[in-house]
């Protein structure tokens, strides 16, 4: 990623896939979570301008489209700092399961897949 | 904030005239050498809907030629507003400040 | 041998889109209705559906990017949650449908009764969507399926008289048919050859098999092959029913006079290959339609997905699979006719096409996804003469069936 660079929030981060450091997907941006600015009261000349702090998933793909707003103690986060590139896809610099974010999919892993028999296995 | 609270929210300029609603949030890559933050540069305010450009308002994309005219007919109008100019966030609006500049909105092509 | 294995996917793609369980029979009543005069609206399909397969494969080996991703980037999550839902709807439709086929081709060959094939299908499928590699299924389920040409040798030893069937060609209204009913299974026959989940299965099975652009030829030799040889089996089983069920006005309600052409042309041995491609079409159409309700939602919501990783590490997706099978046995297990489901499937297929394709035409021009390979001028002027007819067909999709009662 280039500094310097102009990245438009609605057409080239939000609903685009987030890919691990390996090329798994692991969610897709359903909303920005963006450093606190004053609300309601007026910006004095000089304020510095917000900065990007998370990609969220989750709740907030619901309440985006339905309105309203899950309780922050529900939101998934992925640290922007994550990041490594923004093209068709988000790249991120891990693997995905050290992201909370990915906590559905090791769920769903442990107490379902994993159970029935072969799941471990590659296919044959 | 969540930028959601952001989008699709009116914009009105200093004496309270409707310009448009908030098409999209722009920001700026910064920090070395990687760029490590995303500040936010500025808005974009589209006069007429905040529906999406489908990708027709940047340099990557012009064709179908029919579907560029259309979509660039429906977000005619449209432009960037610098963070600087932006005077005050409310529920459901944006304020500018008196004087504000309009830019253009058109995404530069950046080497991927 | 190789290289025959190589067009396995287009082969397969085709075969669940042109004959799976609702074609062969919708087919066969076509011709024995109307005789040839819908066949040009299968072969309006077949360039339709290559066009927008070739287009979204292309996607697909160029950016790897999967095409429900795409339809959710560019339409927005609220816009890609209607076409998902829609999509959805018609996939788990079909699942029931095709499985509810499998027991009915093996009730036509056994006589026992469906219902106790039912589970024992829905388990077949399970086991291989679970363990069998995505090249093994393509590969056995595409070249079986093949078997269904006995169709079109059936036409000719039929002997059929060609002077008065090739006048049928020329599109009119049969003086035994309204109107409505006319453009009601011209609709139905387009939308089923364009069916959105012929592309989600073809591009997705694309990044199974790990094109790249190196890929490419080999993606539109699929395209080219498979899918006008789907669209030849659709129309040999119509014109065998316009040679034999036709003129003795015989009603198809079910398998049995589906085959008659073919027993009559060819006895027991064309009974049997005719037997074998219709099993294998149709379990090939349920393994489709059960990957591509996994691959859509999986890829609406950013999971890990894909035939090529195991179980383990495409949780969601296999589990997805699984809960639809589930639910298609259950609904089976009520008595509910398969074919008839796939009638109501035609009113999602109306939203979901559009939504579908706008989708990738753009997407297929972007730059920044395509670099070199974005579309041409003849591909954007043809894809959008097709997306026109789609949104007519769209459209007219719904009221058609009301005013026609479903083509009664």
């Amino acid at each position: 990623m280039r500094a310097g660079r102009v990245v438009d929030a609605e057409f080239q981060l939000i609903d685009r896939q987030v890919i691990d450091s390996d090329g798994v997907p692991i969610v897709a941006v359903d909303d920005l979570e963006v450093s606190d600015v004053p609300w309601n009261e007026d910006l004095p000349r000089g304020t510095e301008a917000p900065v990007v702090e998370n990609l969220l998933s989750g709740p907030t793909l619901g309440t985006r489209i339905f309105g309203g707003r899950p309780p922050e103690s529900r939101w998934q986060r992925i640290a922007w700092k994550h990041v490594v590139d923004v093209g068709t896809a988000l790249t991120l610099d891990a693997p995905a399961d050290s992201f909370d974010a990915s906590w559905t999919e090791r769920w769903v892993r442990n107490h379902v897949v994993g159970k029935i028999p072969g799941g471990h296995h590659d296919p044959e | 904030m969540i930028l959601s609270d952001v989008l699709r929210s009116e914009v009105v300029d200093a004496a309270g005239h409707r310009l448009g609603r908030v098409a999209d949030v722009r920001f700026r890559l910064e920090g070395p050498p990687s760029a490590s933050r995303a500040r936010m540069a500025g808005i974009i305010v589209s006069p007429r809907t905040s529906a999406s450009f489908l990708g027709y308002e940047r340099s990557t994309l012009d064709r179908p030629v029919i579907l560029d005219r259309l979509l660039r007919f429906i977000h005619r109008g449209s432009f960037l507003v610098d963070w600087e100019d932006i005077h005050r966030f409310e529920d459901g609006r944006v304020r500018l400040r008196k004087g504000y500049e309009r830019r253009s909105a058109t995404l530069p092509s950046d080497d991927e | 041998m190789k290289k025959l294995l190589a067009l396995a996917l287009g082969i397969l793609t085709a075969i669940g889109g042109f004959v799976d369980i609702g074609d062969l029979v919708t087919s066969a009543v076509v011709g024995s209705r109307f005789g040839l005069t819908l066949v040009w609206v299968t072969v309006l399909g077949v360039v339709g559906i290559s066009l927008y397969a070739n287009m979204a494969g292309r996607v697909a080996a160029v950016s790897g990017r999967a095409t429900f991703e795409i339809i959710r980037e560019r339409l927005g999550a609220r816009a890609g949650l209607a076409n998902l839902a829609a999509s959805f709807l018609v996939n788990l439709m079909t699942v029931t449908a095709e499985i509810g086929g499998i027991a009915l081709v093996f009730q036509l060959v056994t006589g026992i009764s469906p219902m106790l094939w039912i589970p024992l299908a829905g388990f077949g499928v399970w086991v291989v969507v679970w363990r069998a590699k995505f090249s093994a299924l393509e590969n056995a389920t595409g070249l079986l399926g093949l078997g269904l040409m006995v169709f079109a040798v059936a036409v000719f030893l039929l002997q059929p008289d060609w002077g008065h069937l090739a006048p049928q060609l020329i599109p009119r209204i049969p003086a035994t048919e309204d109107g409505s009913t006319y453009w009601y299974y011209a609709i139905a026959l387009f939308g089923a050859a364009m069916t959105p989940y012929e592309v989600f299965f073809f591009s997705s099975g694309g990044i199974e098999e790990k094109w790249s652009v190196k890929s490419l030829g080999e993606m539109k030799a699929n395209v080219l092959v498979g899918f006008p040889l789907g669209g030849l089996l659709s129309i040999s089983i119509a014109v065998c029913a316009a040679v034999v069920l036709l003129p003795q006005a015989i009603a198809v309600t079910s398998l049995s006079q589906v085959v008659l052409p073919v027993i009559q042309a060819g006895g027991t041995l064309a009974f049997a290959f005719a037997v074998v491609g219709m099993a294998a079409a149709v379990f090939g159409a349920a393994l489709e339609s059960t990957l591509s309700s996994g691959y859509t939602i999986a890829q609406y919501f950013g999971w890990s997905w894909g035939k090529f990783r195991r179980p383990a590490q495409a949780a969601r997706f296999h589990l997805v699979m699984l809960i639809g099978l589930i639910i298609a046995v259950l609904v089976l297990l009520t008595g509910v006719d398969p074919v008839a489901v796939t009638e109501f499937s035609v009113v999602f297929s109306a939203i979901a096409l559009p939504l579908t394709y706008i989708p990738i035409l753009i997407v297929s021009n972007d730059k920044q996804y395509m670099g070199e390979f974005r579309n041409g001028m003849l591909t954007n002027a043809l894809s959008l003469i097709f997306l026109a007819i789609i949104l007519v067909a769209s459209i007219a999709a719904i009221p058609l069936m009301v005013i026609t009662g479903a083509g009664q």
